[in-house]
């Protein structure tokens, strides 16, 4: 059943990268628990635009948990408290009626904000251009079966490739890391037996850029693994961690 | 070479994997160091004879030192660095941070109980490595003729402060405190994952933790303990 509950909302209010940002609170009335988050913030936009306010700006797309484009640190938790869910497929009904909810955008030096909510999330793809690439012959495609993957291999590669490149595990990390980021974009390839001509360069060029866009240091604390919206797992980590030591030395 | 050297010194992998490198040295001396240390509980002869032992061979003594103060110093340099690394990567903190669920206290305190440990160390070896160890600080209270004690007089007296004895508990708690996240980070960090061992992993470096923080605490609880119960210490 759902029922309609109201709520104070502290949002993150920046004109731009420039500007000082600073938190506004609004009232967020007749709220379905039904709702997703974003459609509340719709709602809460529309009486905004009513009152002739500038709207809440968020990113989004397919408001159904697998493009990444969403993303808010809800209460002190990227995604908002429900895991393993990006922030369009979380409900009102985790909320209570009379609840203040704080919501901020992923804040990181390798996600410089645009504008409100929305961050520039660009050195994700400057990482993948770095090496999250394989080689392939281009025309007919080839046969199935040609190539062997064992299907422990093909699982975990598999298992990376869901990241949706949403950043919460930057958001997360209490050093602002991507490690999660890109160690699931190695490795989804490097396990692979396509992904092996290029295993060394990919590893060394990824990290490097990595580095280069800002982000932190992985400390191990696994806060981006508990925020991950698709549970990526830390070994992935460990793994592209065990694929730079044997490039740095042997590459 | 050199070029390459250079710039993978400079990457984040690299620098962790020389944190946790120089972490491992550490941690194979401190499990050395806390089973060497309980034979004081066995008496003058015990610890003084390990010591002589240690002291056999000059040569090999240094190799140690010196491979022990270069993991140190190569340890505090890095770890400041990524330290002060990962607090420039974010730049705007959050009004408000609520734990996803993984970190914990141990965890946020690396560098706090890292740099107790540095400022312990100093004073430790001023404490019982420099000192001259057939001097008067060696003899114990009750002892015949001014009878030198040697290492063990040295370490028994010292403790017999409580105020200094309770500072070298507080140390090696937070050596406990460090190497509880320390051990299992290592192994992350060098690139060790397994489904089933990393949990044990895990386990057995809390376990390890909480031992070596134990097993150093027991020196001084010992001396006290036994001297303010037994009155003479010999
Ligand atoms: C006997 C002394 C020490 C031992 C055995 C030791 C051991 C370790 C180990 C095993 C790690 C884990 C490495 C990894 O994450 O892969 C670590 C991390 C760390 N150590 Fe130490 N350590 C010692 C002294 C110090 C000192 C003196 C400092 C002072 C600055 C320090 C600061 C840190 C910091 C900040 C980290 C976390 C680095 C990060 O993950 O971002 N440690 N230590
Ligand atoms: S909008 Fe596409 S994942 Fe949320």
């Amino acid at each position: 059943m759902s029922t309609k509950i109201n709520l104070t909302l502290k949002v993150w209010r920046q004109k731009n990268a420039q500007t000082p940002g600073h938190f506004e609170t609004y009232q967020a009335r007749d709220i379905d628990t039904d709702a997703s988050f974003l459609e509340m913030l719709d709602v809460v936009n529309a009486s905004l635009e009513r009152e002739g306010k500038e709207p809440i700006a968020f990113d989004h797309d397919c408001r159904e948990g697998i493009c990444g484009s969403c993303g808010a640190v809800v209460n002190g938790q990227a995604h908002g408290p429900e895991r393993e869910t990006t922030l369009c497929q979380l409900h009102m009904r985790k909320f209570r009626n009379g609840d203040t909810v704080t919501i901020e955008p992923w804040r990181a030096k390798g996600f410089p904000l645009i504008k409100d909510l929305v961050v520039d999330r660009s050195a994700f793809d400057r990482i993948i251009a770095a090496g999250g690439f394989i080689t392939v012959r281009t025309g007919q495609a080839p046969e199935a079966h040609a190539t062997p993957v064992p299907k422990d291999k093909a699982d975990w590669a598999m298992d990376a490739a869901q990241c949706i490149g949403c950043g919460a595990c930057v958001a997360a990390c209490p050093n602002a890391s991507a490690m999660l980021f890109v160690s699931a974009k190695v490795t989804h390839l490097n396990v692979l037996p396509q992904g092996q001509p290029e295993k060394t360069r990919r590893v060394l060029n990824m990290v490097a850029q990595m580095d280069k866009e800002g982000f932190g240091n992985c400390s191990n604390h696994y806060e981006c693994e508990a925020a991950c919206p698709k549970g990526i797992s830390v070994k992935n980590i460990a793994k592209m961690n065990r694929d730079h030591l044997v490039a740095s030395i042997a590459g | 070479m050199s070029a390459k050297f250079g710039t993978l010194l400079g990457t984040s992998v690299v620098k962790k994997q020389i944190v946790a490198l120089t972490g491992l040295i550490g941690v194979g001396f401190i499990i050395g160091h806390v089973a060497g240390n309980s034979l004081i509980l066995f008496g003058p002869e015990a610890i003084n004879g390990y010591s002589d032992m240690l002291h056999a061979v000059p040569e090999l003594l240094w190799i140690a030192r010196l491979i022990l103060v270069a993991s140190l110093v190569l340890h505090v340099y890095f770890t400041i660095l990524v330290t002060l690394e990962n607090r420039a990567a974010r730049v705007d903190r959050y009004a408000l941070q609520a734990n996803h669920g993984e970190t914990n206290w141990a965890k946020k305190t690396m560098i706090y109980t890292g740099l107790l440990v540095f400022f312990f160390i100093l004073f430790h070896l001023t404490d019982f490595t420099f000192p001259d160890k057939t001097g008067p600080d060696t003899v114990l209270t009750g002892s015949e003729g001014e009878a030198s004690y040697g290492l063990y007089g040295l370490v028994w007296n010292s403790f017999l402060s409580v105020p200094r004895s309770l500072f070298y508990i507080l140390a090696v708690c937070c050596v406990g405190l460090h190497l509880s996240h320390g051990i299992q980070s290592l192994f992350q960090t060098i690139g060790f994952f397994h489904d089933r061992y990393t949990e044990k992993i895990r386990l057995a470096s809390n376990v390890l933790g909480a031992l070596v923080a134990l097993g150093f605490s027991l020196v001084p609880i010992f001396v006290i303990l036994r001297h303010y119960t037994f009155g003479p210490d010999v």
